[in-house]
């Protein structure tokens, strides 16, 4: 069981409404992640949840059961801290067992519960050590086991892989990844990094200045952002955001939706063609698996273009690109989504 | 690279700053010419060794030659040398537990109430020092103002701490005249013994809490926030994460605070000299009164005897401070 649901939450320090009106269903089982600018109210949101803070209205149910009141120990959940926040005066052995104790569980129960997320995170050999002669990623691990044991209804982790090298967090990804395959349980996970959001999220939500802008699958996200600002956040590098005017030569017979003044079109939906949009080169980018094009279109707009593989071009030089119709995004006044009818 | 142009400073600054600067160049010459250019670091540092002799060496070599002569004379060639006698009168009891066994109770006296007084003092004010830093720790009204009410006292003079008190707890102070009020029978705070020993372990707490208030908060400030947040998703009882996270995290600060608050008491005197002038009777004598007292305040002024005390009582201290040192270094290793 691991059924969470966030009812007009909101969330005010002082004269600052941090949280606005958040409304959310996280089914059992689900790894929801929360992505979105810093300062957006990801770790806000997390610490609502986990009980550590307080709304100042709205309600949380956990598994049906109004859970806004309900202290944090006593809502079943667990929590990775960004930091670890392992105990550096217990060995690992006694930061997992340190919550198990204060449930006051069997010593057998425990001794079970210890050795079966040792096995699974493989850090028996650490047993007897303190955080301080763990490395990054050991103490990461530890800090999952310890939220392991607890057998809690839901995971709550906020940014856990942020201070660890670029290396080890492609390596943790995966095993998180596996780690919810294998236990099945509820997970939230607050990142800013939208690699981690789309590589590991069964859905994302997308937060702005405190306000849900779209929950979706990562592919729905990538390929129908429900505006602007979603659009320009997932995906990298950036998605180009040109008038109608701009795109006039690639528009050719699509039919452009009611309402719409403002086309998106990602850099790897661009493509070097024999007619379509006139760019002048101004920076390239060569990374080898891909080539990043920076350029100026005759409007005087930029625009960014990824080709793969190498492609011979340097500054100054013009290039015509064109993009296939269905790739096409557009926004209205507002910066809403709006299609083809 | 330096130019080869003269642009001396001499030439910059005015006429009386420049003979200033000729005049302590004079010596320093003279100095360079003896010593070389590298020898010029003990130009500088000189001054300091001087008065570090002058105000410590010397007067140590002045206490251990007393200590070993005899007789009520202050210059030091005019002493007669006694060996060990002051201290062996110093130390002769038939038990030492009983004061007036020995042959010099009133040092024993001393002794007995100076542990009596540490262990009463240090005791309580860490206690105390440590409940006042949790609550200071905490979310509270007016925290700034509550650190600086607590740290206040630690500014004053030892002398006006003991005046201050001393107007309050006599016989016709605030505190009997609050006890006036409600009806209550005056308490002779100062001059009964147990009232005027608690008068004295009271005061000096009172003195002295702040400065290690302040050091305890420093170390609970250290202790990461997220450590306490962990704990309560883990549903840690309050209770069980002061001990088991609070405290272990706080212990190096809290070793070197006893250490450090027990060197202080050891030292107990002028507020509470001032305080009750050690009475009543013999019931707040320490031991730095006795050393004072039979060296320099006594008809039978014996400042042999003094000094023998004095090198007791500085033992002691020695046994502490180095527990401090090697206690800050294991603290600065972990
Ligand atoms: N205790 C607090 N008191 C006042 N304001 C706060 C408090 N905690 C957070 N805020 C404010 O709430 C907003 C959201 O903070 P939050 O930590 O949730 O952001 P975040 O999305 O997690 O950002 P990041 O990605 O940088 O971690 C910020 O503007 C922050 O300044
Ligand atoms: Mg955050």
């Amino acid at each position: 069981m691991g059924r969470i649901r966030l009812e007009s939450l909101r969330k005010s320090y002082g004269q600052v409404e941090v949280l606005k009106d958040i409304n959310l269903e996280i089914e059992e089982g689900e790894l929801v992640v929360f992505v979105g600018p810093s300062g957006c109210g990801k770790s806000t949101l997390l610490r609502q949840i986990s009980g550590l803070d307080r709304p100042t209205s709205g309600n949380i149910f956990i598994n049906e059961n109004d859970a806004t009141n309900v202290s944090a120990a006593d809502r079943g959940l667990a929590m990775v801290f960004q930091s670890y926040a392992l105990y550096p005066h217990m060995t690992v052995r006694q930061n997992l067992a340190f919550g198990l104790q204060n449930a006051k569980m069997p010593k057998a129960e425990m001794d079970e519960r210890i050795s079966a997320a040792v096995e699974m995170l493989e850090i028996g050999p650490l047993l007897k050590r303190r955080p301080g002669q763990l490395s990054g990623g050991q103490r990461q691990r530890v800090a999952i086991g310890r939220a392991i044991v607890r057998d809690p209804t839901a995971f709550l982790l906020d940014e856990p892989l942020s201070n660890l090298d670029a290396e080890l967090r492609v390596s943790m990804r995966a095993e998180l990844s596996a780690l919810h395959a294998r236990l099945g349980a509820t997970m939230i996970y607050v990142t800013h990094d939208q690699v981690e959001a789309m590589t590991l999220a069964d859905r994302i939500v997308v937060l702005r200045a405190g306000k849900i802008e779209q929950v979706a699958p990562p592919i729905t996200l990538f390929e129908k952002p429900v505006n602007k600002f979603v659009a320009g956040f997932i995906g990298a590098p950036n998605m180009n955001f040109l008038t109608l005017d701009d795109v006039q030569p690639v528009l050719g017979n699509v039919g452009v939706p009611a309402g719409a003044t403002m086309t998106g079109i990602r850099p790897q939906h661009l493509s070097p063609a024999e007619t379509g949009l006139d760019m002048t080169v101004t920076l390239v980018e060569a990374l080898g698996t891909e080539t990043v094009i920076h350029g100026v279109l005759g409007s005087g707009a930029t625009i960014l273009v990824t080709v793969p593989g190498h492609v011979k071009t340097s500054k100054g030089e013009h290039m015509t690109l064109n993009v296939d119709p269905a790739h096409l995004h557009f926004f209205d006044a507002d910066e809403l989504r709006v299609e083809a009818a | 690279m330096i130019s080869n142009e003269k642009t001396t400073i001499g030439a910059v600054l005015s006429a009386p700053v420049r003979w200033l600067a000729e005049a302590i160049d004079i010596p320093m010459r003279w100095w360079q010419g003896i010593a070389g250019r590298p020898g010029m670091i003990s130009f500088f540092l000189i001054p300091n060794l001087l008065i570090f002799g002058m105000f410590v060496l010397v007067p140590l070599f002045i206490n251990i030659v007393y200590s070993v002569t005899g007789g009520t004379e202050l210059f030091l060639s005019d002493r007669s040398y006694v060996g060990g006698a002051h201290f062996n009168r110093l130390l002769e009891c038939e038990n030492h537990f009983n004061p007036n066994s020995c042959r010099e109770d009133l040092f024993w006296i001393a002794l007995w109430n100076t542990i009596k007084f540490v262990f009463t003092q240090v005791s309580v004010m860490i206690v105390f020092a440590v409940i006042t830093a949790l609550i200071l720790n905490g979310k509270i009204r007016a925290r700034a103002f509550w650190r600086a009410v607590f740290f206040f006292p630690v500014l004053l003079s030892p002398v006006v701490v003991g005046l201050i008190w001393q107007w309050m707890l006599q016989r016709q102070g605030v505190f009997n005249f609050i006890l006036f009020q409600f009806d209550a029978q005056a308490i002779n705070w100062l001059t009964e013994r147990t009232w005027a020993f608690g008068a004295a372990v009271g005061v000096s707490i009172w003195a002295h809490v702040g400065f290690y208030v302040l050091i305890l908060l420093a170390g609970l400030q250290a202790i990461p926030r997220d450590l306490y947040e962990a704990a309560e998703m883990d549903g840690t009882p309050p209770a069980r994460a002061f001990w088991r996270i609070t405290l272990p995290l706080l212990w190096p600060n809290l070793l070197v605070v006893i250490v450090l608050a027990l060197i202080r008491a050891v030292q107990v005197f002028d507020e509470v000299y001032v305080l009750t002038g050690g009475g009543p009777g013999t019931s707040n004598l320490y031991l730095t009164q006795y050393i004072y007292e039979v060296g320099f305040a006594s008809i039978l002024r014996n400042p042999g005897l003094a000094s023998a005390a004095s090198l007791i009582m500085a033992s002691i201290l020695v046994v502490l401070t180095l527990a401090q040192l090697g206690l800050t270094r294991w603290k600065d290793k972990k």
